[in-house]
Parts: C-alpha cells; sequence; structure tokens
C-alpha cells in the first residue's frame, strides 16, 4: 500500500516534469507564430540594430516558415537551432561556448553554499540560544534581504575598482600565453567576484532553512533516545538528526530555483562573465530573436533537469522513502 | 487572539525594522511625485552634473535629474511588485478554495496544473515574452502572477482541508450552514494569516524580478525603474559619479527587497505554525 501511494508520486513528479518541458517547448515554438504581420521591419526599424537586405529576408523566412511542432522537436534534438543574426554564428556553438562557464559558476556556487550553508545551520541549531547563533540568524536574515545586483556591484566597486585586486570582467584573460597553472590561477581569479556575489545570495537561504528544521529535529524523540544512550554528540548532531534535516534545503530548491536563476543572469552580465546569462543579455541588447529564444528554452530545460534529478536525491536521502520503495 | 498577534508583532524587531522602512518607501512611493523638483524625462540639464542644492542627486548621462528618476524608479517597481502580489495572492486563494472545497477531478486536474507551473521557471517565460513582443509592465505582472499562483493555492488548500474537517466547521454545516456561508464565514477569515505570508512572499519575488528584468533591459526604456537606472549607471562605473548615481538606486532597491523580507519573515514566523518552535 504504502509503496504504491510513494510510487505513484515519484511518477506523478516525473509527468509534470515532462509536461513542464513539453510546454516550454510549446511556448519557445508558438510566441515567434503569434507575432502580428510583419514584426521584423516594426522591430528593427525602432533600434539601433541594422540588419541587411538578406539577413532580413532570413530572418522573415525563418518567423514565417510553416514548420509543425514535430518538425520543430526533431530541429531541436539534433541541435539545429537556429542562426544567430548578431553574433554569425550557428546558436547551438554559442550556447556550447557559453554554457561550460555558467556550470563552472553556478555549480561552484551551489555546493559550496550548500555544504557551508547546511554545516553552519546545524551548528547554530545545536547552539540554539546562544549569542553566536542569535547574531548568525540575524546577520543571515539580513543578507536574505540584499539583492544580487546590490552585492554584485559594491563588490565590483570594492575589489575590482578601488582596491584593484581582482579582473572586473571577463571569465579569463584573453590572447595571453600561459602554464595551466597559471590558467588555472587566472580562472579562478576571474572567478572569484561572481562566485562570492552568489555564495552570498545562495548561503541564508540554505543557512535559515537547514537551522530551521534542524531545531525541529532535535526534538524529536529518537534524539532523546541517542541522548539516553549516551551517544557522543558529534554522532548524534550528524548521523542522527542533520540528515532529517537535510530534506527541506533539497525540497525547497525547486521554489527557489525563480530567485536563483534570475539573480545569476544579473550577476553574470554585471561581471561580464562569459556565460548563458551575460551571452542572453547581449542578445536582448542585439534584439537577436532566434538566439534568445534558443538560450530561454535551454537554460529552461536545464533547470527542470536539475529539479528532477533533486527529486530523485530527494527519495535517496529521505530514510522514509528509501524504506517505502 | 487578535490581541496577541498584535503584541507579538510588536515585539517582534523584524517587523518592526521592516514596517519602518515598508513605511518610509511607501511615503517615497505615494509622495513621489510631489517630492520629484523635476520631470525624469525632461532632458535638458546639462549631462554629468554633480549634486546641486538644484538636483539633489546630479544628472545622469542623458541629461535627466537623477534624484526625480529614482522617486518615479521606486514607484514603478513597488506597483509592479504590489500588483503581482495581489493578484497571485487572488487567484491561488480561490483555487485553493475550490480544490478544498470540492476535491474530487477538479482538485486533482488544478493540483496537476500547479504541480507543471511550478517546474517551469517562470523568469525565462517572462523574457521571451518580453522580448518579442514589448508588452506593457501590466501584462508582464499578470503573466507573472498567472506563474506564480501555485505555492499560495498548495498552501491554501492544505490548511482549508484541515479547517474543514475541524470541529465547529462540521457543527456550523450540522446546523445546515450553506457552503457559501462556511466558505465566507470560517473558511476565508481563518486562512487570512496565510494570505499575509503569500503577499508578502510574491510581492517579494515580483519585485526582485522587475528589478532584474529591467536591469536585463526587457522594460520600455522610457520607463524609469531602479534596475534600468543601475544598469545605465554601471557604464560609467570608472568615473567618480558612481556615489550619486549609481550608489542610490542600489540603495533603494536593498531597503525595499530587505523590507519586503522582513515583514516575509516576521509573518512566516508568526503565522506559520510548523515553524512557530524553530524560530
Amino acid at each position: 500500500m504504502k509503496r504504491s501511494v510513494k510510487s505513484s508520486r515519484r511518477g506523478q513528479t516525473i509527468v509534470a516534469y515532462v509536461l513542464a518541458a513539453l510546454v516550454m517547448m510549446y511556448v519557445s515554438y508558438s510566441v515567434p507564430r503569434w507575432l502580428p504581420g510583419d514584426f521584423v521591419t516594426a522591430m528593427y526599424a525602432s533600434s539601433h540594430v541594422t540588419l541587411n537586405a538578406e539577413q532580413e529576408a532570413d530572418l522573415r523566412a525563418y518567423y514565417t516558415q510553416h514548420q509543425g511542432f514535430g518538425a520543430y522537436l526533431l530541429d531541436f534534438f539534433t541541435l539545429n537551432w537556429g542562426y544567430s543574426y548578431a553574433f554569425l554564428t550557428p546558436i547551438s556553438e554559442l550556447i556550447s561556448e557559453a554554457l561550460p562557464w555558467t556550470l563552472l559558476l553556478l555549480g561552484t556556487a551551489h555546493l559550496l553554499s550548500m555544504f557551508f550553508g547546511f554545516l553552519a545551520g546545524v551548528e547554530a541549531a545545536w547552539r540554539r540560544g546562544g549569542v553566536v547563533e542569535k547574531t548568525g540568524v540575524g546577520s543571515m536574515t539580513v543578507l536574505e534581504g540584499v539583492p544580487e545586483i546590490g552585492s554584485a556591484v559594491i563588490l565590483l566597486l570594492i575589489f575590482a575598482l578601488h582596491l584593484g585586486w581582482l579582473p572586473a570582467a571577463g571569465g579569463e584573460t584573453a590572447y595571453v600565453k600561459q602554464s595551466a597553472g597559471q590558467y588555472a590561477l587566472d580562472v579562478t581569479r576571474h572567478l572569484a567576484l561572481p562566485l562570492v556575489t552568489l555564495f552570498l545570495a545562495y548561503f541564508p537561504g540554505n543557512f535559515l532553512l537547514t537551522r530551521g528544521s534542524m531545531v525541529m529535529v532535535l526534538k524529536e524523540q529518537f534524539i532523546e533516545t541517542a541522548r539516553a544512550k549516551g551517544l557522543p554528540s558529534l554522532r548524534i548532531r550528524y548521523a542522527h538528526a542533520a540528515r532529517n534535516a537535510l530534506l527541506p534545503m533539497v525540497t525547497r530548491f525547486g521554489l527557489r530555483i525563480a530567485f536563483m536563476v534570475t539573480g545569476a543572469l544579473v550577476v553574470e552580465t554585471i561581471y561580464a562573465y562569459p556565460g548563458l546569462g551575460t551571452l542572453l543579455f547581449n542578445a536582448i541588447a542585439m534584439r537577436d530573436l532566434p538566439l534568445i529564444q534558443g538560450i530561454v528554452l535551454f537554460s529552461s530545460l536545464m533547470v527542470l533537469f536539475v529539479n528532477l534529478a533533486l527529486e530523485f536525491i530527494y527519495g535517496w536521502i529521505d530514510p522514509r522513502v528509501k524504506h517505502a520503495s | 487572539m487578535h490581541l496577541n498577534v498584535r503584541r507579538a508583532l510588536t515585539n517582534d524587531p523584524w517587523f518592526v525594522t521592516g514596517a519602518a522602512l515598508a513605511l518610509l518607501l511607501g511615503f517615497l512611493v505615494v509622495a513621489g511625485p510631489w517630492l520629484a523638483m523635476h520631470d525624469p524625462h525632461d532632458m535638458s540639464f546639462r549631462p554629468l552634473s554633480s549634486p546641486s542644492s538644484e538636483h539633489w542627486l546630479g544628472i545622469n548621462d542623458g541629461g535627466m535629474d537623477i534624484f526625480s528618476e529614482l522617486l518615479h524608479g521606486i514607484r514603478n517597481t513597488v506597483v509592479f511588485g504590489l500588483l503581482t502580489g495581489m493578484t497571485a495572492l487572488v487567484v491561488g486563494v480561490l483555487i485553493g478554495l475550490v480544490c478544498a472545497w470540492f476535491g474530487g477531478v477538479t482538485d486533482h486536474v488544478l493540483m496537476r496544473l500547479s504541480d507543471i507551473l511550478l517546474a517551469i521557471p517562470a523568469v525565462m517565460i517572462l523574457i521571451l515574452v518580453a522580448a518579442f513582443f514589448r508588452p506593457s509592465p501590466l501584462v508582464l505582472s499578470l503573466i507573472l502572477a498567472g506563474l506564480s499562483w501555485p505555492t499560495t493555492a498548495k498552501a491554501i488548500r492544505a490548511q482549508a482541508l484541515v479547517v474543514k474537517q475541524s470541529v465547529h466547521v462540521r457543527a456550523a454545516r450540522q446546523m445546515g450552514a450553506s457552503g457559501a456561508y462556511i466558505i465566507g464565514r470560517h473558511l476565508m477569515p481563518e486562512l487570512f494569516p496565510l494570505y499575509l505570508i503569500g503577499f508578502a512572499a510574491k510581492a517579494r519575488m515580483a519585485m526582485f524580478m522587475e528589478a532584474s528584468l529591467s536591469f536585463l533591459g526587457l522594460f520600455d526604456p522610457s520607463r524609469k525603474s531602479l534596475g534600468m537606472m543601475i544598469s545605465y549607471a554601471l557604464k560609467y562605473y570608472y568615473l567618480d559619479i558612481w556615489w550619486n548615481w549609481l550608489i542610490p538606486p542600489i540603495l533603494c532597491l536593498t531597503l525595499l527587497i530587505m523590507a519586503v523580507t522582513f515583514l516575509a519573515v516576521s509573518l512566516e514566523k508568526l503565522f506559520d505554525p510548523r515553524l512557530k518552535e524553530a524560530l
């Protein structure tokens, strides 16, 4: 009985994600087709971007072709995503160039903020009521209220402009011959500011969530039992309690993702980090519609994939789900 | 009960700080057009001049008064946030109540729909629509609300199911109360705390989104907003004008998001029964 409930819940989630992916693809397919009449002229006449006659004809042909949704999907899965008018490059190529940078930045930021947020949250809950815990919760709540735009610009002004310790833009120093070690250092130096900004944005949420759920878990009876057995406190904290306190961080991740994606876009743009966010910003500035479409669809599917993966990790962490299946 | 809530709120430093900040910013929003000494679209001043008694924060690169721009920008961000929060709340409450009350197929269909919407990253849809159609902020706000009601609907539905089974509601039904009476008299008022939590969370998200999207250049450039001011000022960050042009919108935006965050945290702490113990 219990098994069927759990597995049907899992099934529902997967179906919801697949449907969400289809919705995203369908929206991406149909948005250009809802545009009124001669939108190419209307849109580019009022902007500083100029197209030559051939480009204009191409773009118009691209958006007025009578392609079915099936053909569109086929194109999408064969990486045939169209052609960027601003960069004069296939979109799949632009995205695959930008993707590693975004993965490096966001992956590191999430891993670090989850790991340290979790540790700090567990320790804070254990020391509940102390001065350290109170200041921790207070300062993290304040930090939770600072948008990435603000922290990114302030860090940029202090560390790149005023002190000059770190580069203000880019992901690597261009046109320089470097050994592998120098290159790694160079990439790290460029990564530092955007990474710190995102860490400051993600850490407070992870900390506060973990602390909140850990405080609840520590009140449970099995913790009392563990204490009564005389187990060392480190073992109670991590082997017994923390595992249960990990769950909300995973379940709430999906809800916080709207904030995170938006914030990451802004941070990449401010530091001109060569990832998908900056590519999207440039595409918007140059009104490169096929490129905007490509990045939006690709990154939405990436978000869906990460969320789905977390759903499985959740099942793996939660002992109740594990026993049930 | 209500007296206790009021005392608990006024005793909570987060609520007091958040409310004070919100009042201050609310004053700027309401009185903005009268406080601004110039039309924010007037481009007749000497570009990049320093602050003076005439122009408190100086002039930007386009010859516009920065202080007036700032006041209009705050106003636009706040209005966008409140409108989105309100719309998402109304839709979420209605759908949550409908699901809890009718159950069955209606409930099932709407909940699956909300699962799908929860999975879709709303910001991506907004970017796509904004880039292709250049719609008015009102339309974007409604789209954002249309994508973000599910969390509220789920919370309302869950709590409404609890209230529906509670003794006093069963008693009311026993005495012959109609469905409309129970929804209007019991369910809706008793779920009131959830409205506040949902509204604060949604308004916070919407203000953050508005600032970010206008920073990315997805709104009409003639519409003043904090994000757009930051993005323009950032182009001149190496000049000595960052403190009067770049910092003010950043400060305002940060205080705004902080105010809403503090209020949201405080309300959630007070009204969410599960969190009551934890915080």
